[in-house]
């Protein structure tokens, strides 16, 4: 029996994800939320945007979310390819 | 060594002056200190710890064991070990014995182990109230199980309190449904209008107007860390009004708001205090001054506690606080933002101020947060042999998962250290692997040193390094065994010896015990008891009591398998004289010498001492026992049964032992599926147990193996029983021919247990065949063997057609007076009624044991102690032993009993000569 790696599968290929938030988060929390992007919308929310990693990744992002009090509004997972942090094709996965 | 219990995470906060009063909630909190469980679940920032602080210390002189969880707290041997420490805080004590067995190096499941706390919890005579703050911060799926355990047998007057920023995953819906659980969300937290106005010109002394306030509580929606904030923005603002109209239109996050204009109002040392200590989960003086690498850091803290700054003291001694978490964040999140280099000086500094004092688990957190991973691994390098010495492998293996794979590669003590962590928790997969990355540093350069070592190998722990050839071997022998080669098992342990260094009893002692299991396995019995013996030596060397209890159960299954019943009671006996000269709690695996010694009472037809000791074990408790104790009490237990003629209480006793069998390295030579395909024969059930036969794939023509005797011992009955109930297709023939085989494969091997059972058989086929001759030589035969080992059962569990053969041996033959004892013994397999101990109402078996102690020379404390109850346990049997024996004192009670027989008066006259452990 020979020991490999374990391979990661298909998780090493990050998805896309977009968080919307009530209130507005200013930029310098980017660092704080592993890098993603934060855009302000005019409603009054907060988008954060970008590849997670795996789904203990997006995990985690959410407690960093619940840490922060601030009311969660959405989840979405999106194709990168067709969708721009300000205009989100939504592809709801549940 | 578990790490040290911090008294901080067990102090209740307490309430600063003038906390608004909210009468609203009061009545509900009353509520749920009544009910089972209190869920205050809400959002970060909405006064949580602050209610129950403020409620809690309203109720004065209610019992409260206050816990404060953190992310270290998410396995369930830590979560319970501060659980019972918050608990005896009020109820001193409790959970004595659960604390030194979650200490210990293989903690028993937590379940059992919260079966005893409960039983004794049952016990209360007042209310306690356990808080459990920052649940969120658990994640562990075991934890969480063990508390739905916990809260499904709630004692009445425990009352669980769970603050936290998510729903716990214990079964809430079910005690919603029940009524039995209260809850506080942030719906009722928000501060309310009125209250907003009481808090912000009440306590904080600002003159705002109702329309002010009314904008702050729409702008905030209630939410009280945000008020906070305001509150302290405004604090000395003429312009409160314009202040409260500027943010009141804005969007952005409230809080990060206002901290931004707390912040600005600090001077810039206050500032860079406050953002450079952020990450620290704990501050005190020298802490911060490390981490700042300034002074003053205690009187920093001080002003801050003052300025009302977001802190929360930790201890009544105002020397270690921590940050409100929500502000905490913000900081870290604008420090992150502001200067991420920063962050990891901050972290390297905090680790080694943290490496300095001794708390190397806070140290290792840092260095690894702060990406210092070269820092973090020399620091579980250098943690390593304790972890190992102290079997901690789960924090160890947690510490390494934490490690980049490029680090530990180039590390060899880490990468052998975490094969261990591996082996040890069951894992087989990354061993090998693990062990490769070690030894690639051994070849050529096992004879260099310091100077001249290969440049990328990176190693702290150097006296590790002599050891881990050996190491590596013993690992290599260790994983071999899991993957059942018992040939390379050998191979591997043997090279392991040479390479062990003197005087490392523990690896020698491992090396040792895997040739044993390697040993046994193929089928080499005394080869097998050898090395046992040795590794029994090495533990005690060692002064791993609990391992060499574990090597006794299987010195002594060797020995009975080789019908030397003699040689099994001394090797328990051994043990047991061991156990008792341990200091302290209960020795873990004593129960499982109980449950051993009980087997072989039942099998020379000793059934009161048998049970009295499966009773002892019961009293001591599941947690006390070995991994596979749960499995050996139960078939003890319906073997017991059987014996009684209870069979299906043996056959649901049976069941339960297979559901609760745990497999390790030791092969299962007596698979509990067999045992009850025997008892199905006994019932008569005899298709039920050709069918467990077909499953098995067992056939009379198989090829046979140590490994599958007793199985094949089990089918040659089935066969034996078929032919007896006419099926045609089992003849006779078949099995005595496999008999046959069996009986010379086992005195090929020596194994005189089972060659005894297989004469027996034997003997019954003859008869079955009408050949009284081969019957009565076969018999004699077994009868010369199981004589001197004093076997019973072995022979009175066949019935009549047991009889009529020892009739005839009684007659005739070389043992006519040990066959007469044996028909006797079947003659009364039921057994008399107990003797009456001539009181109008006897004693109890506990009653009896409290009695014997009280007449030695041990007070009250001790006598719980041995018995591992509490003190008024005690009391309340000596009560009862006073009444039914109509006496007033120790003295009395001792002589009436003496008098009426209750108790021998010489310690020689008990059931079996390890019934009573405490003389």
């Amino acid at each position: 029996m020979s020991d490999t790696h374990p391979s990661p599968d298909r998780s090493h290929e990050a998805v896309h994800y977009t968080i919307r938030l009530r209130g507005h988060l200013a930029s310098r929390w980017q660092a704080w939320f592993d890098g993603l992007t934060l855009t302000c919308d005019s409603d009054g929310t907060t988008l954060i945007s970008g590849p997670v990693l795996d789904q203990a990744a997006l995990h985690g992002l959410l407690h960093k979310v619940r840490d922060t009090g601030l009311p969660l509004v959405s989840v979405v997972q999106v194709d990168p390819t067709w969708a721009t942090p300000n205009h989100p094709t939504h592809r709801a996965t549940d | 060594m578990p790490a040290p219990l911090l008294d901080t995470k067990l102090f209740l906060p307490v309430p600063r002056g003038g906390v608004v009063p909210r009468p609203r909630l009061s009545r509900r909190l009353e509520r749920g200190a009544a009910a089972k469980l209190m869920l205050v679940s809400a959002p970060a920032g909405f006064g949580k710890t602050t209610l129950l602080a403020a409620w809690l210390a309203q109720g004065a002189g209610r019992p409260v064991a206050w816990l404060s969880l953190d992310e270290g707290d998410n396995g369930p041997e830590t979560f319970w070990t501060y659980v019972i420490a918050a608990l005896r805080t009020v109820v001193p004590d409790i959970g004595e014995n659960e604390l030194a067995l979650l200490a210990s190096s293989q903690p028993p499941p937590i379940h059992l182990l919260l079966t005893t706390l409960l039983n004794d919890l049952s016990a209360l005579e007042t209310d306690v109230v356990l808080v459990l703050d920052d649940y969120h911060l658990i994640e562990s799926r075991d934890v969480h199980d063990s508390m739905a355990y916990l809260l499904d047998h709630m004692p009445p007057r425990l009352h669980v309190v769970i603050a936290s920023r998510a729903d716990p995953a214990v079964p809430l819906a079910r005690l919603r449904a029940r009524g039995e659980l209260v809850e506080v969300r942030a719906a009722e937290l928000r501060f309310t209008a009125q209250e907003a106005a009481a808090y912000l010109n009440g306590e904080m002394g600002l003159q705002l107007t109702a329309h002010d306030v009314a904008a702050l509580e729409e702008r905030t929606e209630g939410w009280i860390a945000a008020l906070q904030l305001a509150a302290l923005s405004m604090q000395g603002r003429d312009d409160a009004a314009g202040f409260i109209a500027g943010f009141a239109g804005d969007d952005r996050y409230i809080v990060d708001y206002l901290a931004e204009e707390v912040l600005q109002r600090q001077s810039g040392r206050v500032r860079d205090f406050l953002l450079h200590t952020s990450l620290l989960s704990r501050l005190n003086g020298p802490l911060c001054d490390a981490v700042t690498a300034q002074g003053r850091g205690r009187a920093m803290l001080e002003t801050l506690d003052r300025g009302n700054l977001f802190l929360v003291p930790l201890d009544d001694r105002r020397e270690w606080y921590r940050y409100h978490h929500l502000f905490a964040d913000v900081l870290r999140a604008r420090l992150s933002d502001e200067s991420p280099d920063l962050v990891r000086e901050l972290h390297r500094r905090a680790s080694e101020w943290y490496g300095d004092h001794g708390e190397r688990s806070e140290a290792i957190r840092h260095a690894v947060a702060g990406e210092h991973f070269d820092t973090a691994a020399d620091l579980v390098e250098l943690t390593l042999p304790a972890l190992l010495r102290d079997r901690q492998e789960t924090t160890l293996r947690g510490w390494l998962e934490l490690l980049p794979e490029e680090v530990l590669r180039d590390r060899p003590v880490l990468s052998n250290g975490y094969a261990a962590a591996l082996l040890s928790t069951g894992e087989v997969e990354g061993v090998e692997r693990h062990l490769r990355d070690a030894e690639r540093w051994l070849d050529g350069a096992a004879q260099s040193h310091r100077v001249d070592e290969p440049p990328t190998r990176k190693v702290v722990a150097y006296d590790e390094l002599d050891r881990l050839p050996a190491g590596i071997a013993v690992h290599r022998a260790g994983l071999a065994m899991a993957r059942g080669d018992p040939a390379s098992t050998v191979t591997h342990a043997r090279h392991a010896l040479t390479l062990l260094p003197d005087g490392d009893d523990v690896g020698q002692g491992a090396a040792t015990a895997l040739l044993g299991l390697a040993s046994w396995a193929g089928g080499d019995l005394e080869a097998a008891h050898a090395a046992y013996t040795d590794c029994v030596a090495c533990m005690l060397r060692a002064g791993h009591l609990s391992d060499v209890l574990g090597c006794s159960i299987t010195l002594a299954d060797l020995r009975i398998t080789q019908g030397r019943l003699r040689d099994a009671v001394r090797t328990f006996e051994r043990a047991l004289e061991l156990a008792r000269e341990h200091e302290g709690p209960v020795l873990r695996g004593t129960t499982d010498m109980y449950v051993g010694m009980s087997a072989l009472h039942r099998e020379r037809n000793d059934l009161d001492a048998a049970r009295q000791l499966l009773t002892r074990c019961e009293e001591l408790g599941e947690h006390n026992g070995l991994p596979q104790n749960r499995y050996r009490f139960r078939v003890a237990k319906a073997r017991l049964r059987e014996a009684e003629g209870d069979l299906g209480g043996a056959l649901d006793l049976l069941d339960d032992a297979e559901r609760v069998y745990v497999a390790d390295f030791s092969p299962d030579v007596r698979p509990v599926p067999a045992l009850r395909a025997r008892t199905w024969l006994r019932q008569g059930r005899v298709d039920d147990a050709l069918a467990w036969a077909r499953d098995r794939g067992l056939s009379v023509r198989d090829q046979l193996s140590y490994l599958r005797e007793y199985e094949h011992v089990t089918l040659a009955r089935a066969h034996l029983a078929g032919h007896e109930a006419e099926r045609p297709e089992h003849t006779l023939e078949e099995a005595t021919e496999l008999l046959r085989r069996l009986l010379h494969a086992a005195e090929a091997g020596r194994r005189n247990g089972s060659v005894i059972e297989i004469l027996v058989l034997l003997a019954l086929a003859a008869r079955i065949r009408g050949d009284s001759v081969a019957a009565s030589t076969s018999l004699e035969r077994a009868l010369t063997l199981a004589r001197p080992e004093g076997y019973v059962r072995m022979f009175v569990d066949e019935g009549p057609p047991m009889a009529a053969l020892l009739e005839a041996a009684a007659e005739r033959g070389s043992n006519t007076g040990y066959a007469r004892r044996l028909l006797t013994a079947l003659g009364a397999a039921r057994g008399p009624a107990p003797a009456r101990q001539g009181l109008v109402e006897p004693l109890s078996e506990r009653e009896l044991d409290v009695l014997r102690l009280l007449r030695s020379e041990l007070g009250g404390p001790d006598i719980a102690r041995e018995l591992v109850v509490s003190l008024s346990t005690v009391r309340t049997h000596t009560s009862h032993i006073y009444a039914k024996l109509g006496v007033n004192n120790r003295r009395a009670a001792v002589r009436r009993a003496e008098e009426l027989d209750l108790i021998a008066r010489t310690p020689d006259r008990r059931p079996g000569p390890v019934v009573t452990p405490d003389e």
